[in-house]
């Protein structure tokens, strides 16, 4: 009698036994760190909580939501963070997408200008932001002299203006992330079957018709891949602004996260930011499922 | 030889039964530290044991919530920034019952400027003692303004001697009277953060007005109209007279603008100013005069930010804590800390040791005008917000002068009946 027969005598309870050891610790695992601190999170968007126990702290049902919408400030640090996602991942993911195109092709010292490339995703996120903010600094800042170079002066500094402090913001993370992009959509587009393209060659197919009309359509999943993965990474966004600018000026860069950690460690109101970030949980899966259900088989992810 | 070892084992468990430990918590800065370097001194003078917490500052009002409430106290004395005062007030032992020093004498309210030592001041009493000295000081380049062409030029255009402004009115003339020197007059802060919070508060007091006032043990907006738009009019108006990215200068870029030379005078917090005194990282290191900042039309004000000790109504170990805490403000035990790094509060230490550190005497002057910020509420954080944004907003051409005092003046209102 081999060993799979001796498996489908065995009573269910027995036959899970032993998956059941080896899933236990992870699932305990990811119990502490991720799902308690989620279900605590969503409990404490229910009272009203400060940081300090002033014998405040009370069951307040849904009030934390609904002064939400009623906040300005949330509607707007909402909008940045949406605004931020729209304009910074089709930016990454069209650079990554035609650079990982060029990489596909062999060239000269292609192996270390690709690896080159990569270095800023491995740039920790708040070395990034306070490298840009010397960069953008009025009186010695690289890029602002550069900017002087081409005549665009900017004397009283580029993250004093909103506009301008929220486009460098987004320029910052294009800078950092687009590797990343690259990276995913390169790993994809080098394991693309090499027959159908030579098909299409033949055909007379040119550069446009190739990439649009075959590399996008089989690299569909991966791109759906990596704008999620993205996604879900730009939702948090956090320390690399928070050094740069510090949500300024005004509220010009107060991206969600910014928002929620300001309500939590500044205002101390730690049941308001843990609506906000309940919020920020829906949003992450709206994004996760909207994507998947659209693009891709939840089985390939 | 049995009997021996039953008395020594008896004295051992009588010393650990005996010896009493204090645990403090404390930010970690040259200033705390200097605590560390001699707590042995203090452990051997009072047989109490220290277990000295040194944290960062970010996480001192997080540990503090944690460890400290109403029947809990994991520390015996804690350093509380003045700003969070309001938090743990009604948790603090008032000073009036702090028990006395058996080998360190209680700090007197007289031995610390009154000023000062209202920053340990809640809902009318004292529920603790300042440990560091923590104002504004005023820096004055003293090459430019004791160099005899300067003197002359600027006595035949003004009409009177150059020297260490006295008045925002004198400082505003040296700006002009600088300009076409290359120097620039003034250094701002206009980053989005509490600093820009104290230069509101710093300008309204000078010009004659608060932005709150306390009322029966609440906050009012007691903001007059014309005199804020005023105080942000002359603001305005010395930024026009500051380094390149005066929009957006925060610690960093006011300390090296003014290291660089580029600045003659600006406001400056005593715990950043060594950096300026360090010849390798300043260009002007033992060429600045200390005072304290000019006066308005109004009133001569020092914006205050210290941190206080404070004794946990529950801690079990007052009297020890309290020990402790006069040892820091001790007038001969502060002399050996100051040449550790800590920043004395004691006038009489301030004025001992000005040859050694010369903004120790720009301390003790400015420490006379000492205000504070509207910060004795459990909703300062917010009201700090209101303040900054639309004081950033005037000043950095956001919005006009008049949108901003109008917006704070509502924001303010509409947030205290928040939280009526």
């Amino acid at each position: 009698m081999n060993k799979s027969t001796n498996m489908k005598r065995l009573p269910l309870r027995k036959k899970r036994g032993p998956f059941l050891y080896f899933i236990l610790p992870a699932a305990l695992l990811v119990g502490v760190v991720l799902v308690f601190p989620i279900i605590y999170g969503f409990g404490l968007s229910f009272f009203h909580w400060p940081q300090v126990n002033d014998g405040t702290r009370s069951f307040i049902q849904f009030k934390n939501y609904l002064d939400l919408f009623k906040d300005q400030e949330f509607w707007h640090s909402l909008f940045l963070q949406l605004g931020f996602i729209f304009i910074a991942i089709p930016i990454e993911l069209i650079i990554g997408f035609f650079v990982a195109i060029l990489f596909n092709h062999d060239f000269p010292f292609s192996g270390f200008l690709r690896t080159l490339l990569l270095l800023p995703v491995f740039i920790l996120p708040i070395l990034s932001g306070l490298t840009w903010k010397l960069m953008l600094q009025p009186r010695y800042g690289a890029i602002t002299y550069l900017l002087s170079v081409f005549g665009m002066e900017f004397p009283q500094g580029i993250l004093s203006d909103q506009s301008l402090a929220y486009t460098a913001v987004v320029i910052q993370d294009i800078w950092r992330m687009w590797p990343f992009m690259f990276m995913i959509l390169y790993a994809g587009i080098t394991s693309l079957p090499k027959d159908v393209i030579e098909a299409a060659e033949i055909d007379g197919a040119g550069f446009l018709k190739k990439t649009f009309a075959i590399t996008l359509p089989m690299l569909r999943g991966t791109i759906t891949t990596a704008i999620l993965l993205r996604t879900i990474d730009a939702l948090r966004i956090f320390s690399e602004v928070f050094v740069m600018t510090g949500g300024g000026p005004g509220n010009g860069t107060m991206l969600f996260s910014l928002y929620i950690h300001k309500q939590a460690f500044e205002f101390g109101k730690l049941g308001y930011a843990s609506a906000m970030a309940v919020i920020l949980i829906v949003i992450s899966l709206f994004f996760a499922f909207g994507l998947v259900r659209k693009n891709m088989d939840i089985d390939t992810m | 030889m049995r009997k021996f070892m039953l008395v020594v084992l008896t004295v051992l468990f009588a010393t650990m039964m005996f010896s009493q430990t204090i645990k403090v918590l404390a930010w970690d800065d040259a200033h705390s530290q200097s605590w560390n370097a001699l707590v042995s001194e203090f452990e051997k003078a009072t047989g109490i044991k220290v277990d000295l917490e040194l944290i960062p500052s970010g996480s001192m009002l997080q540990k503090t919530s944690l460890n400290v409430t109403e029947n809990k106290a994991n520390y015996d004395l804690v350093a509380i920034d003045e700003g969070n005062v309001a938090k743990f007030g009604d948790l603090l032992l008032p000073y009036s019952q702090w028990p006395a020093g058996k080998v360190f004498p209680k700090v007197g309210t007289t031995d610390i400027p009154a000023a000062i030592f209202a920053a340990a001041e809640w809902d009318g009493k004292l529920v603790g003692i300042p440990n560091n000295g923590n104002m504004y000081i005023w820096m004055t380049r003293e090459d430019l303004i004791n160099d005899e062409t300067n003197k002359t030029e600027f006595y035949n255009q003004f009409g009177y001697e150059l020297q260490v402004p006295q008045t925002l009115d004198q400082l505003m003339n040296m700006c002009v009277f600088f300009e076409p020197k290359g120097i620039f007059g003034f250094a701002p802060f206009t980053a989005s953060s509490e600093g820009a919070t104290c230069e509101a508060v710093m300008f309204f007091e000078s010009f004659g007005t608060s932005v709150l006032e306390m009322e029966k043990g609440n906050y009012k907006v007691s903001l007059d109209r014309d005199k804020a738009l005023q105080a942000i009019r002359f603001y305005k108006e010395l930024m026009s007279f500051s380094p390149e990215g005066a929009l957006s200068m925060g610690h960093a870029e006011r300390i090296a603008a003014f290291s660089d030379g580029l600045v003659l005078s600006m406001f400056q917090w005593p715990g950043i100013v060594p950096s300026h005194e360090n010849e390798d990282e300043s260009m002007v290191a033992g060429q600045i005069i200390y005072s304290a900042p000019p006066a308005g039309p109004i009133a001569r004000t020092a914006v205050r930010g210290c941190w206080i000790f404070g004794i946990p109504k529950a801690s079990s170990n007052q009297a020890a804590a309290a020990e402790f805490a006069y040892w820091v403000n001790n007038y001969e035990v502060g002399l050996k800390l100051a040449k550790l790094g800590m920043t004395p509060v004691r006038t009489d230490l301030l004025n001992e040791l000005s040859n050694e550190k010369p903004w120790y005497t720009g301390m003790a002057e400015a420490g006379q005008f000492a205000v504070s910020r509207p910060n004795r509420s459990v909703h300062y954080p917010e009201l700090s917000e209101v303040i900054k944004n639309n004081w950033l907003g005037a000043v950095t051409n956001r919005m006009t002068p008049e949108q901003a005092v109008d917006n704070m003046i509502k924001e303010l209102t509409e947030l205290l009946e928040t939280y009526e």
